[in-house]
């Protein structure tokens, strides 16, 4: 097994009274046990200022096909980052065309993806107006056809 | 304006063979289109007693298509207890015992979101709400 940790920490001394300060760790296990994720996939993809339609980025494939599933029962985790540098440009994420979030220059987002196989269920991208090239990175640790 | 600052780094020793994963990324957040810094949060932490999926955050509380910014832990400390998250009706996977995640949100059109717990003994949860 492998050791794999995610940090997070969020810190502000004046969005609020008081000083905010979250920090958290956590060593990213298989799903139910502490057995560590042992798959990783890391991937950068570059859009064209002409890519304005709906992209996959991230596919759940069906189980048996080629490269395996992910599934809902298991403790995948996806991060995404836009590092781009241009202020008003951003990707609209959505999965099964439901919108999560907008990701704007140099934001990032961390979460667990149980694609559920009953509907389509693929991390898909929207950079309906970046006015220059937009750069996401973004990175799979998951269990990826595990029984 | 206000400065906050997220910050995640992801690092393993082994999970590629011969090759260490050490990355980090941190990103002061602005409001939606603009080098201005979000200036509203909201924080809290919840205990459930029963399973099924009820509302943890309520889209009318942020502007909707901004860049809004949502954390959630899940504080359980037993392995096999997890949270499902979703987005109005579609889930975005399983929160294991420790694991949290930071995601942006649009919110506007009913896009809630929900936890399910998957079990009925006092799971808990903490959560942040960075928004315009």
């Amino acid at each position: 097994m492998a050791t794999t940790t995610a940090s997070f920490t969020l810190s502000s001394s004046d969005i609020a009274a008081s000083p905010v300060n979250v920090s958290t760790s956590s060593t990213l296990y298989k799903a139910g046990v502490t057995t560590g994720l042992e798959q990783c996939d890391i991937a950068r993809r570059i859009l064209l200022t002409s890519e304005t339609s709906i992209l996959d980025l991230i596919s759940a494939q069906t189980a048996g096909a080629t490269g395996g599933a992910y599934t809902i029962d298991k403790a995948n985790k996806v991060y995404i980052c836009n590092s781009s540098t241009s202020d008003t440009d951003f990707v609209l994420i959505t999965i099964n065309a439901e919108p999560i979030g907008r990701l704007y220059a140099g934001d990032w987002m961390f979460f667990p993806w149980g694609p559920d196989h009953a509907t389509n269920s693929d991390i898909r991208i929207t950079a309906a107006s970046q006015t220059s090239t937009v750069t996401i990175d973004y990175m799979v640790i998951g269990q990826r056809n595990e029984a | 304006m206000a400065t906050t600052t997220a910050s995640i780094s992801i690092a393993s020793p082994d999970i590629i063979s011969g090759m260490g994963l050490n990355y980090s990324k941190s990103k002061v957040l602005c409001k939606a289109g603009v080098c201005t810094g979000l200036e509203k949060i909201q924080s809290g932490t919840r205990e459930y007693l029963a399973t099924g999926a009820v509302e943890l955050l309520d889209e009318s509380v942020v502007t909707t298509d901004g860049a809004n910014k949502v954390y959630i832990k899940n504080l359980s400390t037993d392995a096999t207890e997890y949270f499902e998250i979703a987005i109005q009706s579609e889930v975005l996977g399983r929160l294991w015992a420790g694991d949290w995640m930071f995601i942006p949100w649009s919110a506007g059109g009913s896009n809630n979101i929900t936890v399910n717990p998957s079990v009925a003994t006092s799971m808990k949860l903490e959560y942040v709400v960075v928004h315009e």
